[in-house]
């Protein structure tokens, strides 16, 4: 089913990209090929294969794992999400130890164990790459209040 | 002759400058340990560090050097797991556990441990040796090509990796699609127009290589650790005598000489890789053995097999990558993506153009498998140690420097987001079996296939019979059919044949 799923988004995909593709049209040009002919081809592959794929045997079939590791997986996806976003607005510090906190727990860490990882790493890694390695990383507004 | 010799002492006089030979011994441990962590192999480890190198502004003979050494540490570090854990530390030390957790219960840990050490180096070695002989043949020869039998060449090597890799042939083709359409995003340089970048001012310049590696290779793969939590089995201790003695690498030698030659061959050809090559390597030294042997319940030869070929196939691998600018295997694709960021573009004039980087890369590949076999052998101990991080550490430690590779390179939220939402989408692929080195090398390759297309059609004028029109053309175009339909075929003849004989 989920191949199915995933062969009708591509061949969706392959459809509308070839119809943006129609608009990619050069001012003037020298070439005989333009910058329309290479993503259609590719597209077009794309369309027959994703056919392909829905209509090929079962024996593929994707075994996802139970619902209750998904569940976790997809918070994890969640959390990492939110330290992309907070990264920068936070400082590295203060969004690592906010990420690495739930993620120990999901890995089986004690609530002990897992703020004392998330200050150390987000601590250590800070030193190792910001002042050592020479690899900037932001330090959040509430730090650079408190450096002054 | 002479004048390779001469370009690989300049390679060494690179190499061996001090702060190139710290970095290549900081590499081999770090490979080492990366190697040896079951969920992470050489893909993950290039992949994490290849950012922080651009970003700590190593010249690009150190970034280079830091990252082969990584790369020849993790095929050493694999091995490590296999053998005291039961778990493969990457792909390539699969047929490792046959025979290495055997040796290790038997209370052999430390002479299967050496003895691989030795058969990774032997392989190692020869694979170099080869790549001195042989690449710079192959660039000569390649430097003939037109655009025509370029994007031909591309085509083949998609067409290698898509079919050995992965059980189901549409996806094997999408996965190099969508890695293709992907590469296409940003202006298009020869017209100006503006391809799939809605309106967004950060894909201007297309999605930026690192954000594609880390987000399929960082962040989807701690996603893929919480869905294969290993029930905490505790390595084997390593009791008794480390090294192995004389009769052990008298009934090795051999097999570790032959299977070193056969990885070899194997690399080079794209497509094949590691995995491949110590899976034909093992099974043929069995057959080869004849009655007496104890392959697969602790015999020397079945942990000399598989590591020599498969250090000297990732060894091979880099051959088609530095002769013709087309990789072979997921990692060289991301180390050719490690290439170009440096704006050095990897093809046949790359041995003329820059014969600093070259040469300088081959020497320190060298000098990593001495210090890998210095390293692997008497500090083992301490590499054991490392098996035993806890997830709780590793998964997070992971996820944080990986964001610090992203955010080094353009320092904005938009990369770190948008890989994120690739890792997501790669953890969904992943887990469909989706095959994952084709994407990435579709997209490595994407845009020289295109600049390729368009050279040799505006060349001919638009007339499409230039692909077919010279005999290596044509001889690629049917290597390609071959090679997409061949290993198929085989394996349905394989399973035709084997039905009657189940009945």
């Amino acid at each position: 089913m989920s191949e199915r799923i995933l062969g009708g988004l591509l061949l969706f995909v392959s459809i509308a990209g070839i119809w943006i593709a129609r608009s990619f049209e050069a001012p003037f040009s020298y070439e005989p090929v333009g910058p329309r002919a290479f993503p259609i081809l590719i597209l077009a592959l794309l369309g027959i294969s994703a056919i392909a794929l829905m209509l090929g045997s079962k024996s593929h079939n994707t075994v996802w794992a139970p619902p209750a590791v998904l569940k976790r997986i997809g918070a994890l996806f969640l959390i990492v999400l939110i330290y992309a976003f907070l990264f920068d607005k936070l400082g590295f510090i203060l969004a690592t130890a906010l990420m690495v906190i739930p993620v120990a727990r999901f890995f089986s860490g004690s609530w002990k164990q897992a703020v004392a990882g998330g200050v150390g790493l987000g601590v250590g890694l800070f030193i190792l790459f910001d002042r050592l390695l020479d690899v900037a990383l932001p330090t959040g507004l509430w730090l650079n209040k408190l450096l002054g | 002759m002479e004048s390779t010799f001469a370009l690989l002492m300049q390679g060494f006089a690179v190499a061996g400058a001090p702060e190139n030979l710290m970095i290549a011994l900081i590499g081999c441990f770090l490979g080492t340990i990366v190697g040896l962590l079951p969920g992470l192999g050489p893909i993950n480890g290039v992949a994490i560090l290849l950012p922080i190198a651009f970003a700590m502004k190593l010249p690009p003979e150190s970034a280079l050097i830091l990252l082969c050494s990584v790369y020849a540490g993790c095929e050493y570090g694999g091995r490590i797991s296999a053998i005291l854990l039961n778990v493969p530390g990457d792909a390539g030390a699969v047929m490792t556990t046959l025979d290495g957790y055997p040796m290790a219960k038997k209370g052999l840990a430390g002479p299967a441990l050496s003895m691989s050490a030795m058969a990774s180096f032997c392989g190692a070695l020869v694979a170099t040796v080869g790549i001195v002989l042989f690449a710079p043949l192959l660039a000569e020869w390649a430097i003939a090509f037109g655009p025509a039998e370029y994007f031909v060449l591309m085509v083949l090597a998609l067409c290698c990796l898509g079919g050995l890799v992965g059980d189901s042939l549409p996806k094997a083709a999408i996965a190099c699609l969508v890695g293709l359409l992907l590469s296409t995003v940003g202006i298009d340089s020869n017209s100006g127009v503006y391809r799939y970048t809605f309106d967004m001012l950060h894909l201007q310049d297309g999605i930026p290589f690192i954000v594609i590696v880390i987000g399929l290779f960082a962040v989807s793969e701690v996603m893929l650790m919480l869905q294969q939590v290993h029930s905490g089995t505790e390595p084997m201790a390593i009791t008794g005598r480390l090294m192995f003695n004389m009769k052990e690498f008298m009934l090795a030698k051999w097999t570790m000489v032959r299977c070193s030659l056969a990885g070899f061959f194997i690399g080079v050809l794209p497509g094949a890789g590691a995995t491949i090559a110590s899976a034909m390597c093992y099974a043929s030294e069995r057959r080869m053995a004849g009655k007496d042997h104890q392959f697969g319940e602790g015999d020397v030869r079945g942990v000399a097999a598989p590591e020599a070929a498969n250090n000297a196939s990732a060894n091979g691998s880099l051959v088609p990558m530095l002769t013709l600018g087309v990789p072979g295997s997921g990692t060289t694709a991301v180390m050719m993506g490690a290439l170009t960021l440096y704006n050095i573009t990897p093809g046949p004039t790359l041995f003329q153009d820059q014969p600093v980087i070259v040469w300088g890369l081959i020497a320190s590949l060298f000098i990593a498998n001495v210090m890998l076999l210095a390293l692997n052998i008497p500090l083992i101990r301490v590499f054991v140690k490392f098996l035993s991080i806890p997830n709780w550490l590793l998964v997070p430690g992971v996820a944080a420097i990986s964001m610090v590779g992203v955010y080094a390179v353009h320092g904005n939220t938009f990369d770190l987001v948008l890989g994120t939402l690739i890792g997501g989408a790669g953890y969904l692929l992943r887990v469909m079996n989706f095959p994952i080195a084709p994407f990435i090398l579709g997209f490595v390759l994407g845009d020289m296939m295109e600049q390729n297309l368009r050279r040799a059609l505006s060349i001919s004028n638009g007339e499409i019979g230039v692909l077919f029109s010279s005999p290596i053309a044509i001889g690629l175009w049917i290597a390609a059919a071959a090679m997409l339909i061949g290993p198929r075929l085989l394996r349905f003849i394989e399973t035709r044949r084997q039905r009657p004989a189940a009945a």
